[in-house]
């Protein structure tokens, strides 16, 4: 058992793991203690496998997994006192109630904490006597992501967490989210199709598609390197070779471009040559990510 | 064994207790049926209805836990829940495997003493004692089977189709038992071990200890767990 401290979260080496029709495949990843991690990607593109292998619940056919300064998944119990997972596709017990739940988990965890548990119960508007079968989808993740909070956990890993909530519980939950990393020992690794809301929370993004990792880096600078820029061609004017260009729109006297190495040295190249430069725009996350799958589909393609 | 692995068992123990419950009061109404029954001269109605109930609530009892207790884990969802708790697959798995069989053994070893009482009295047919013993660890093996096999299959259709094998191999053995060279050996004043009661004992012994070293096997062979 691995008990030094750990200075990541989380570390994933050259994961590997293939399925029937899937393969997930040199995923290397990790995340500094104190941050949150948004894992973006398509339906089916490796996110919730990227999870399982990272909790220990498959094993991963290459490569290596540390969490906390457990290896897994042959440490994987001690890793779990310290980490929190909840899933889109996972459910409480039907038939206890939602009190049965709080006692059961402070029964298993010496850090439980009871008085942020309660607080949570009054905020999330759950009640200790309600049956979970009875519980709408919205209210069942209420109570899952309670069960995952009020362990105080180090790593708290949400796979899709804010499906099925309506906009003010994920107004709520986004805002509980960042209140836990004010505690710089904490970390979330944060799965979802949602860019709005990695883009809200996440310090460090990741991009997956097709079972391979498209990018990862902080959020900062997957924003400052992304640009689209609008651009005049007058006639006789020819675009100079640009870096990072990842899409080109060119019209007759007009191009668009979206570049993901953008500095002041690409508009100076486009006003050397000629070009008058339009508009130059900010991306979204949403921007960024389709284009970075489509130039990483285009990729494998080639 | 930590105390989360406890902690499960006793979890599994409280979600199926509505099952023990049932498979326990509908075993005991079995047996009053079959004890009143003599009492107002309708012995041979009232074994028969008598019988069938206790029967059917131990082998229907059995098949109900086994299926609650490891297929809706992974139907409802509520085994990736539970894996998120801090313990190893294959010790969640030991913990589903030991809170599945007590869910069982209690009703089943309350039942086994509560029918043995009759045959035990002043007056009663002492033999049937091994009789009782003989089918109700038939009932037991046919339950380790079920444990076993629904911890490798993962399709309704053939848990499905184990169920209905389970049902039909328990009708063949309810035939073969109730035969006159067999069953009337056994109808003694004492209690008689025959060649048949013994054997049967034993390969019910062997098919339970069988069941049991293969589910652990397959628990500790698998790498995943969900």
């Amino acid at each position: 058992m691995n008990t030094l401290p750990a200075a990541e979260a989380f570390s994933l080496q050259g994961l590997r793991r293939s399925f029937r029709y899937f393969t997930l495949e040199d995923i290397s990843l990790s995340l500094p203690l104190g941050q949150i991690m948004g894992l973006v990607g398509p339906n089916g593109a490796g996110k919730s496998t990227t999870i399982r292998l990272l909790l220990g619940l498959i094993a991963p056919e290459a490569g290596e997994i540390e969490v906390l300064g457990h290896r897994m998944p042959g440490d994987a119990a001690a890793a779990k006192r310290e980490v929190a997972f909840v899933s889109d596709d996972m459910r409480l017990f039907g038939t206890a109630t939602i009190g049965w739940h709080l006692r059961f988990m402070a029964s298993l965890y010496p850090h439980w904490d009871q008085a942020y548990a309660a607080q949570l119960l009054k905020r999330f508007n759950l009640r200790d006597e309600q049956l979970v079968k009875g519980l709408s989808r919205g209210e069942h993740v209420k109570a899952m992501l309670l069960l995952a909070l009020a362990r105080r956990p180090r790593l708290l890993v949400l796979d899709e967490p804010t499906s099925g909530l309506d906009p003010v519980a994920r107004h709520e939950l986004l805002t509980e989210l960042m209140e836990i990393v004010r505690d710089e020992s904490r970390s979330i690794l944060f799965s979802s199709h949602q860019t709005q809301d990695v883009e809200r929370i996440s310090d460090q993004i990741a991009f997956i598609d097709r079972g391979r990792l498209v990018d990862a880096r902080d959020k900062e600078n997957f924003l400052e390197r992304w640009r689209r820029l609008s651009v005049d061609i007058p006639v006789g004017v020819r675009l100079p070779e640009l870096p990072g260009v990842v899409d080109l729109t060119l019209g007759e006297r007009f191009a668009t471009l979206t570049t993901d190495r953008y500095d002041g040295d690409i508009e100076a190249r486009l006003v050397a040559a000629g070009a008058i430069i339009h508009e130059v725009q900010r991306m979204s996350l949403e921007e960024i990510f389709v284009a970075s799958v489509m130039r990483s589909r285009q990729q494998v393609k080639s | 064994m930590n105390s989360v692995f406890w902690a499960l068992v006793r979890k599994d123990l409280y979600l199926l207790r509505g099952f023990m419950v049932a498979m326990l009061g509908s075993g005991i109404l079995g047996i009053v049926i079959m004890a009143l029954g003599s009492t107002v001269g309708l012995a041979g109605a009232s074994l028969a209805v008598g019988g069938i109930l206790f029967l059917t609530a131990n082998v229907a009892g059995g098949i109900f836990l086994a299926s609650y207790a490891l297929l809706s884990d992974r139907k409802e969802l509520t085994r990736l829940f539970a894996l998120t708790l801090p313990i190893s697959g294959p010790r969640y798995d030991q913990a589903k495997l030991l809170g599945g069989y007590l869910a069982f053994l209690i009703p089943w070893a309350a039942l086994t003493v509560l029918v043995l009482v009759p045959s035990l009295l002043p007056g009663g047919v002492r033999g049937m004692v091994v009789y009782a013993l003989v089918i109700q660890c038939f009932v037991l093996a046919l339950f380790s089977v079920v444990m076993g096999t629904l911890f490798v299959v993962t399709t309704e259709a053939a848990s499905g189709i184990m169920i209905l094998t389970v049902n039909i191999l328990f009708s063949l053995f309810m035939v073969s038992i109730n035969q006159p060279p067999i069953i009337e050996p056994m109808k003694t004043a004492q209690i008689t071990w025959t060649p048949f009661a013994l054997w049967m004992l034993a390969g019910e012994f062997v098919v339970i200890c069988a069941s049991m070293v293969f589910t652990t096997s397959v628990i500790a062979r698998r790498r995943d767990h969900i």
